[in-house]
């Protein structure tokens, strides 16, 4: 079922959370609402769902307007962030609560609720946990009793709301990878709320950025990565490091730094900040022509292939720089004790003073 | 476990002394009294006391009225938690504070409005019997409708900060799995509230059966008629029975021990079953 929501506007006693938002979800697709707290994700899933209703605006499910059909009758799935599972029935009991809901004529038999409980349970691979209690599971089988709930009445919507927020690094890259794999293998069309970028890059279909009440963009975890729409889109998506300086249409300074750019007329004269992804630079020891950024080592953290750099600028600057170099780069870097070393960033983001996006740069 | 010390100094060891001491001449000293008088001139006479109409007439009478005012204030209470807990409205605080009212109010005072309100000069009272020839006052309903007002706190004040804490997700989780409204209260919401109504129910019934002030002014104190158990110890220690007044004591202590029991009971299995739900989990 696809999903369409057109002009919603919802406001909580004078404060707009949801300002004229309008978004596609096409049939069996997975997308991610992606934001800060209080940008309003929740709410739009909530609307979605029919626990909250929209000031303004409509919710079409189908191209059929649901916006004021009651929760019950929207047959979506949904799952909470805290679960919300019926802490006085078991794990069976908890999944089987939405057959045994249905009106007398619809209600399958006590046999056809117990294989379909089974089934279900054997969907999230908790089938050996069917007489507990939900006080006795760990937070990722109350992740997958509370989806195994949601599922039990074939929905064509699924919801749920920061699915893994509750849960320990582990378990919820593992519950991730389970969740993209489930969405394969049912095909429901489903949205989910998160502030966690890496979570919304790995699981999505299509993000959605939302700050404020707004959506800032949609788009293809790529697109919104490599094409950020607006600042907050970049500043939001991965660690960035801003370098504040002036610019005088060749080069940018600051301090002892200087960066020769080539911004073709884009960026005007004077205050130019420009981002740095910490992907997006290498280290010297020594400047180049087009790049003379003197840096110290402050921290250094090995973790998997990439060494994490904290680096503090020498003569410019004011906060410390985080660049990610990977493990054959530094060792053949080696640098002693105190040693000055040199920023090369191969790509930089332009911000112009009135905080838009310019063009993305290479130094040169 | 529990974050208490164990008192080990001497000044420590007196103040738990001095409580004790204050418990045993304050409450229970008075109670073994009470027992004892009773029984001061042998079991006959108790046995024909408890036998005697006017007990038997107040015993029933009790008794009715806590049957009304139990089931009444049980509705009145859930309803009244359910309005201030599960929506968001104007005046919901006042609501919550209005509930108190019966608290902070002496009962006679109570009694008072009442008789004021719906007794035979009253406005509402004066109305009823004129068109329908009906009299609250001095009779049943004017009994009970005091007793509901005095005892009707006690559900609500139990169960508000209970569902408060519980929140609401799993009511919307239970009606978006299909659950009309009834049966999202009936299979969701009373199961995780049952112990908390029963332990209502329990102090209901306690201040139900035990209510003097208010029912005093309002039952105009009519011998086999008006009279519940708090009433007929009044009126016997008046005609110089002792014993029976002491045995009709001795009845409402028992009572009260009962229900402490059974409030000892509930709060034990609510906190066993926590501890159990917190002993899984780690």
């Amino acid at each position: 079922m696809s999903i369409r929501v057109d002009g919603i506007r919802k406001t909580f006693g004078g404060f707009a959370a949801l300002d004229d938002i309008s978004l596609n979800v096409p049939q069996g697709e997975l997308v991610g609402l992606l934001g800060p707290s209080g940008s309003g994700k929740t709410t739009l899933l909530r609307i979605i769902a029919g626990l909250e209703k929209p000031d303004r605006g409509r919710v079409l499910f189908n191209e059929r307007d649901v916006t004021t059909l009651d929760v019950r009758r929207r047959k979506v799935g949904f799952v909470f962030q805290q679960y919300a599972l019926f802490r006085h029935l078991t794990v069976a009991d908890n999944v089987a609560f939405g057959l045994r809901m249905l009106p007398r004529g619809q209600r399958p038999g006590r046999d056809a609720v117990r294989a379909r409980v089974r089934e279900l349970l054997e969907l999230v691979q908790m089938d050996t946990m069917a007489g507990r209690y939900p006080a006795q599971l760990s937070g990722g089988q109350k992740q997958r009793v509370a989806l195994a709930r949601a599922l039990a009445l074939e929905p064509e919507v699924l919801l749920l709301d920061e699915p893994f927020g509750a849960l320990d690094a582990k378990v919820r890259k593992e519950l991730r990878r389970w969740l993209r794999h489930l969405h394969e293998q049912i095909s429901v069309t489903s949205v989910f709320v998160t502030h966690d970028q890496e979570e919304a890059m790995e699981v999505s279909d299509q993000v959605v950025v939302m700050s404020q009440g707004h959506i800032e963009q949609i788009g293809s975890p790529l697109t919104v990565y490599e094409q950020p729409a607006s600042r907050f889109v970049f500043d939001f998506l991965g660690h960035i490091n801003a370098l504040e300086g002036l610019y005088d249409g060749a080069v940018w300074q600051s301090g002892e730094a200087r960066l020769r750019l080539d911004t073709h007329g884009a960026c005007p004269d004077g205050a130019l900040t420009l981002y740095l992804r910490p992907h997006e630079a290498t280290l010297a020891k020594a400047p180049a022509g087009h790049a003379h950024l003197p840096v110290k080592l402050a921290a250094r953290s090995v973790f998997g292939g990439t060494v994490t750099l904290e680096l503090e600028p020498r003569g410019w600057g004011s906060g410390v720089l985080e660049v990610e170099l990977d493990r054959d780069t530094w060792a053949a870097l080696a640098p002693g004790r105190d040693e000055t070393l040199y920023l090369l960033p191969r790509s930089l983001q332009t911000v112009t003073c009135d905080g838009d996006l310019g063009p993305r740069v290479a130094p040169a | 476990m529990s974050s208490a010390n164990r008192p080990h100094k001497w000044h420590q060891w007196t103040l738990v002394a001095a409580a004790f001491a204050a418990v045993v001449v304050l409450l229970v000293l008075p109670l073994v009294v009470i027992f004892a008088e009773a029984f001061a001139q042998g079991a006959g006479m108790v046995a024909s006391n408890l036998t005697s109409d006017d007990m038997i007439g107040a015993i029933q009478l009790t008794v009715i009225v806590a049957l009304i005012t139990v089931p009444v204030n049980l509705v009145f209470g859930v309803l009244l938690a359910w309005c201030v807990t599960r929506y968001e409205f104007r005046g919901r605080k006042l609501l919550s504070t209005l509930i108190d009212i019966p608290f902070a109010m002496s009962p006679v005072v109570a009694g008072l409005c009442y008789l004021v309100v719906y007794g035979g000069q009253g406005l509402v009272g004066q109305w009823l019997d004129d068109q329908f020839n009906v009299q609250l006052m001095f009779a049943l309903p004017g009994m009970v409708m005091v007793t509901v007002f005095v005892t009707c706190p006690y559900v609500a004040r139990v169960l508000i900060p209970l569902m408060q804490s519980q929140g609401t997700e799993e009511e919307e989780a239970a009606i978006l799995l299909g659950a009309s409204g009834w049966q999202a209260f009936w299979y969701v919401t009373l199961p995780r509230i049952r112990w908390a109504l029963l332990y209502g129910v329990v102090l209901t019934n306690a201040r139900a059966v035990g209510e003097f002030g208010a029912v005093s002014v309002v039952s105009g104190l009519i011998r086999g008629e008006t009279l519940t158990l708090p009433l007929l110890i009044q009126m016997l220690n008046e005609d110089y029975n002792t014993v029976g007044a002491f045995t009709a004591a001795g009845l409402l202590a028992a009572m009260a021990l009962v229900t402490l029991l059974l409030k000892t009971v509930l709060e034990w299995r609510q906190s066993s079953k926590l501890n159990a739900a917190e002993e899984t989990l780690t």
